[in-house]
C-alpha cells in the first residue's frame, strides 16, 4: 500500500488546485518542517508523538504536491546541529526516519531528504571535489566557476528550488540550501508543521506566483552576469596563453577569437570528463556502502 | 469542454491575483492612515475588517498590527531634530537585542538614496556597528559616492553640528583596504553587490584549487573553517544577524549566501518614505526571535 495516502482532494480543494495550476507552478519545492516539538508541547503530547505527527504531515503534503503536479520536493529532516538534542530524542528520530523512509522508496516522485545536512558543509564538499579534480589532473584551477561548483553539490541532479517554505514562524534558513535558494521564493509561515494544511500550501504557491516575474528577471540577470564573467575569465586565460606562445608579438583579433573558441571548447570538454569521473566516484561510493551493509 | 474549463480557471486565476493586489493596495493605504491617526481603535478596525480576506502577501503587516508600536517609543515626527541621536540611543537601550551587523536588502527597482541613507543613519544612531546595503543590480555599488554623500548629509541633519565628529568607515567593492583583525570602534557602512556572494565563494575555491595545483596542499585539507577563514581574509564581512528586506520580492536575490546561515529575515513593504518607527518595529521583532541552534 502506498505510504503517500492515495486519497483524493475535496471538491473545493480540487477547484482551488485547478485555479492555481492556471498560473506558473513551482517545479521544485523545499520544506523546512519546523514546529514538531512546539506542537507536542501545545497538545501535551510526548515529543516523539509530535515527530510522528510531523511525518504523517509530510506524507499528506507529498500527496498534495502530487495533485498539484509538483514533480520534486526537498525536505530538511535533520541537521548536524540537531545531534545536540538528547540521546533519546535523537535515537527516536532515527528509528522513525528509518521506518518511514524505507516506505518512501516505493513511491515514484522525487523526494530529497536532507539528513545530517548543513549547507556550508555541502558547499565546502563541492570545493573539495573540485580540488580533487585538480589533484587528479582532470581540471585546472582556472576552470573553477559558479556553474561548476553547482554541479559538484549533492543536489546537482535537481534544479534549484523555486519555492522554500519554512513553518512555525521562524524567519531564518538555518544552514539549509543556502547556495541553491539564492534566487528562490522564500515563504515563512507561522503555522506549526504538524498543523500544516492544504490551504497553507496554496498560500505559499500563490506567493510564488506573485513573485514569479520579478524573481525570473533577477535569475536571468544573474545568469547573464555569470556568462559574462565566464567569457572574461576565458579571455584572460587565452590572453595569457597567447602571450606565452607568441613571445611578445601581439596576436591579431581573428587569431584571438579562434584561440578563445578553441580554449572554451577544451575547457568544456575537461569539465565534462571531470563531472563524469565525479559521478563514477560517487556511484562506486554508494554501491560500496550498499554492499557493505548487505554483508554486515 | 476542456479548453472552456481551462479558460475559466485561467480567468479565475487572474481574478485571484487582482484581488490580492487590491488587498495589498488597501493595506498600504491603511498602513499610512494608521500611522497618521495613531489610534488603537483604527488598528482594531482594520484587523477586523480585513482579517476575513486572506492576508496573503502581507503576513508581515499582520505581525506589525499585532505587535504594534512600542508604547515607550516616541515617534520622531520631525526627522531633522538636533536631539535625535540621544533619542535613538535610548531607543536602542530599550531593544532586547541589537544586531552587530544589519543587512539592508533593497529588493525594489530604482532605489531612493535619501531614504536608504536615512535608514543607515538611524541604524548607526541606535547602536548597530556594521550596516550593509545591497541590491541585486549592483546599483548602490556603482553609485557608492552618491550614497556616501547622502549618508553624510542625513547624519548632519539628524545629529546637528556634532554630526561631523561621528566618523563612519565606508567600504565598498573589492577587498578591504584595511585588514581588520580587531573590530573597528567606528561604525562601518558596507555597500554590497552580488559579486560579494557566490562569486566570492568561487574566488576562494579558485584560490584553494590553485594551491592544490601548486602542490601546496591536498584536497583532503579543505574544510568548512578553512573556507570560512579565507572568505573573511578577502572580505571581512561579519555574518549578519538581521536582514531587513525592502520591497515586495520574497527572495534574498543572491545576498551573501554563505553568511546568512542563521540570519533572521524581516520584511518591510518599501524603503521609499520609510519611517524611523518602521525600522524600530523591525528591530523589536528581531529582539523577540529565539535561536535554538539545533537543540
Amino acid at each position: 500500500m502506498s505510504w503517500i495516502k492515495e486519497g483524493e482532494l475535496s471538491l473545493l480543494e480540487k477547484i482551488s488546485a485547478n485555479i492555481l495550476k492556471a498560473g506558473p507552478m513551482p517545479k521544485h519545492v523545499a520544506f523546512i518542517m519546523d514546529g514538531n516539538r512546539r506542537f507536542a508541547r501545545k497538545k501535551n503530547m510526548e515529543r516523539q508523538e509530535g515527530h510522528m505527527q510531523g511525518f504523517n504531515k509530510l506524507a499528506e503534503t507529498l500527496r498534495w504536491c502530487k495533485h498539484l503536479n509538483i514533480p520534486e520536493v526537498t525536505v530538511y529532516a535533520f541537521s548536524i546541529e540537531n545531534f545536540k538534542r538528547t540521546e533519546d530524542e535523537v535515537d527516536g528520530l532515527m528509528e522513525l526516519a528509518r521506518q518511514k523512509f524505507e516506505r518512501l522508496l516505493e513511491e515514484q516522485c522525487f523526494v530529497n531528504v536532507c539528513f545530517a545536512y548543513t549547507s556550508r558543509y555541502e558547499i565546502t564538499n563541492a570545493v573539495r571535489e573540485m580540488a580533487w579534480g585538480v589533484e587528479q589532473g582532470l581540471i585546472k584551477g582556472s576552470d573553477v566557476s559558479e556553474a561548476l561548483l553547482s554541479e559538484c553539490l549533492y543536489s546537482n541532479n535537481s534544479p534549484n528550488p523555486d519555492l522554500l517554505i519554512r513553518t512555525s514562524g521562524e524567519v531564518r534558513l538555518s544552514d539549509f540550501l543556502l547556495w541553491q535558494t539564492s534566487h528562490s521564493c522564500l515563504v515563512f509561515q507561522s503555522v506549526l508543521w504538524p498543523e500544516y494544511s492544504f490551504w497553507n500550501l496554496c498560500e505559499a504557491i500563490l506567493q510564488y506566483q506573485l513573485n514569479h516575474k520579478s524573481i525570473q528577471k533577477a535569475r536571468d540577470l544573474h545568469r547573464e552576469h555569470q556568462a559574462l564573467q565566464q567569457l572574461e575569465a576565458d579571455r584572460a586565460c587565452v590572453a595569457e596563453l597567447l602571450q606565452h606562445h607568441s613571445n611578445g608579438k601581439p596576436a591579431d583579433s581573428q587569431r584571438r577569437q579562434e584561440a578563445l573558441l578553441h580554449y572554451t571548447a577544451c575547457r568544456e570538454e575537461r569539465v565534462r570528463d571531470f563531472l563524469e569521473a565525479l559521478k563514477h566516484k560517487r556511484d562506486s561510493f554508494f554501491s560500496d556502502l550498499c554492499s557493505e551493509s548487505l554483508l554486515a | 469542454m476542456r479548453t472552456r474549463m481551462a479558460l475559466m480557471y485561467s480567468l479565475l486565476w487572474r481574478l485571484l491575483l487582482i484581488l490580492v493586489h487590491v488587498n495589498r493596495a488597501l493595506f498600504s493605504w491603511l498602513h499610512v492612515r494608521i500611522q497618521s491617526w495613531k489610534g488603537r481603535l483604527w488598528e482594531r478596525a482594520a484587523t477586523v475588517l480585513l482579517l476575513p480576506i486572506s492576508l496573503v502577501g502581507f503576513p508581515d503587516f499582520q505581525n506589525n498590527l499585532n505587535h504594534g508600536p512600542d508604547a515607550n517609543v516616541k515617534p520622531i515626527t520631525e526627522k531633522r531634530t538636533g536631539g535625535g541621536r540621544s533619542r535613538c540611543l535610548s531607543d536602542g537601550k530599550f531593544l532586547k537585542k541589537i544586531p552587530v551587523h544589519i543587512g539592508l536588502l533593497v529588493a525594489e527597482e530604482e532605489p531612493s538614496y535619501p531614504d536608504i541613507a536615512n535608514v543607515v543613519v538611524w541604524c548607526m544612531a541606535v547602536g548597530i556597528s556594521y550596516v550593509s546595503v545591497y541590491d541585486n543590480h549592483g546599483v548602490f555599488q556603482k553609485n557608492n559616492s552618491r550614497l556616501l554623500e547622502e549618508i553624510k548629509r542625513q547624519q548632519q541633519d539628524l545629529l546637528g553640528v556634532d554630526g561631523s565628529m561621528h566618523s563612519v568607515e565606508f567600504l565598498s567593492g573589492g577587498s578591504d583596504q584595511h585588514q581588520h583583525n580587531v573590530v573597528s570602534c567606528r561604525p562601518t557602512v558596507r555597500v554590497l553587490s552580488p559579486d560579494d556572494g557566490k562569486q566570492s565563494i568561487v574566488h576562494v575555491a579558485q584560490q584553494l584549487c590553485r594551491s592544490v595545483e601548486n602542490k601546496e596542499r591536498s584536497f583532503k585539507d579543505i574544510n568548512v573553517s578553512m573556507l570560512d577563514l579565507l572568505l573573511r581574509e578577502s572580505k571581512n564581512i561579519p555574518d549578519p544577524e538581521l536582514v531587513v528586506k525592502f520591497g515586495p520580492v520574497n527572495s534574498t536575490l543572491g545576498f551573501l549566501p554563505w553568511h546568512i546561515r542563521l540570519t533572521e529575515f524581516i520584511s518591510l513593504p518599501s524603503h521609499r518614505n520609510v519611517s524611523y518607527e518602521d525600522l524600530l518595529g523591525a528591530l523589536q521583532r528581531y529582539g523577540a526571535c529565539q535561536q535554538r541552534l539545533g537543540q
